[in-house]
């Protein structure tokens, strides 16, 4: 077999959603993964212990095939990528965090936090900026509260 | 502003989202490739990564068949689920569309919204009409401005 090339598996991947036989295989779990995996499926977090390795394994596969797809989408469009702020913007969008629209504040929080962690991720720019958030906040002076 | 919020475990693409994942050369295209990252990406301690959905309607729109061979990156950069307008959801749309005022397409958004998954995140950059949408929708369903 000659080695797979991304492509492969993106035609795959595109095929994830169609009816398909079933391979029966056998994976070697470690006894307490198979345990906790036992009593997750009892305690509600899938409907099978099957359903919960597929869909473990789909999860792992879609995040790879995206990995891959991205750094070929960025190969060959370098200017496509975004900036880690742009990255943290689009999270707390995601999660309906008020930062999503404090471009701005985002913006510092990662021009600031990547000079001292140059791996930080999104979520360290948005705590990040939540901190400068509560600094720039207006504090009640101690002479009129007196 | 605490951290962390709650993820969507739904987001739904419009159809500015997918023109702006489909050029290279759209001003939104890297605001769009920061929202795939994130949706690709779990928290940690999130259960599995969102459903990214686009609705049939959308994908007509936007000029997005996935049989052409210049789709194939598009469809793996999206890893979005095609969300077919049945018969029943066709009137879920309507009745959105009349109490809404929204076009056919985003009122077929607007039904995926609904039968989705909450929290669900719609990416788009009209965000006046999906507010409106969002307002007649039970649960939490955000507008993730692009």
């Amino acid at each position: 077999m000659s080695k797979p090339k991304p492509q492969d598996l993106f035609d795959l991947l595109a095929k994830f959603d169609d009816v398909s036989e079933s391979t029966v295989t056998s994976t070697r779990l470690p006894t307490i993964l198979h345990d906790a995996v036992r009593v997750a499926v009892a305690l509600g977090m899938d409907t099978s212990a099957n359903d919960a390795t597929n869909q473990a394994l789909r999860d792992r596969v879609d995040s790879f095939a995206l990995r891959l797809a991205l750094d070929e989408h960025f190969r060959e469009y370098p200017e496509a990528r975004p900036s880690l702020a742009q990255v943290a913007i689009a999270a707390a969008r995601l999660d309906g965090d008020p930062l999503g629209e404090e471009v701005e504040l985002v913006t510092q929080a990662a021009e600031e936090i990547i000079e001292r962690s140059p791996d930080a991720k999104p979520d360290d720019v948005l705590i990040y900026a939540s901190a400068l958030a509560r600094h720039r906040q207006p504090r009640r002076s101690r002479t009129s509260a007196a | 502003m605490p951290r962390p919020r709650e993820r969507a475990e739904s987001v739904i693409l419009d159809c500015e989202a997918v023109q702006a994942l489909m050029s290279a050369t759209h001003p939104k295209h890297q605001a769009v490739i920061a929202t795939m990252m994130n949706a690709a990406n779990p928290r940690p301690g999130q259960r599995r990564l969102p459903r990214v959905i686009v609705p049939v309607a959308v994908r007509v729109e936007a000029g997005w068949d996935r049989t052409q061979p210049g789709s194939a990156l598009v469809n793996v950069l999206s890893h979005a689920t095609d969300w077919p307008l049945t018969a029943s959801r066709a009137d879920e749309a309507t009745t959105l569309r009349v109490a809404t005022g929204v076009s056919v397409v985003d009122a077929t958004v607007g039904q995926a919204a609904r039968e989705s998954t909450k929290p669900v995140a719609i990416v788009t950059s009209d965000t006046g009409d999906m507010h409106r949408l969002a307002a007649h929708i039970d649960g939490i369903v955000r507008v993730a401005r692009l």
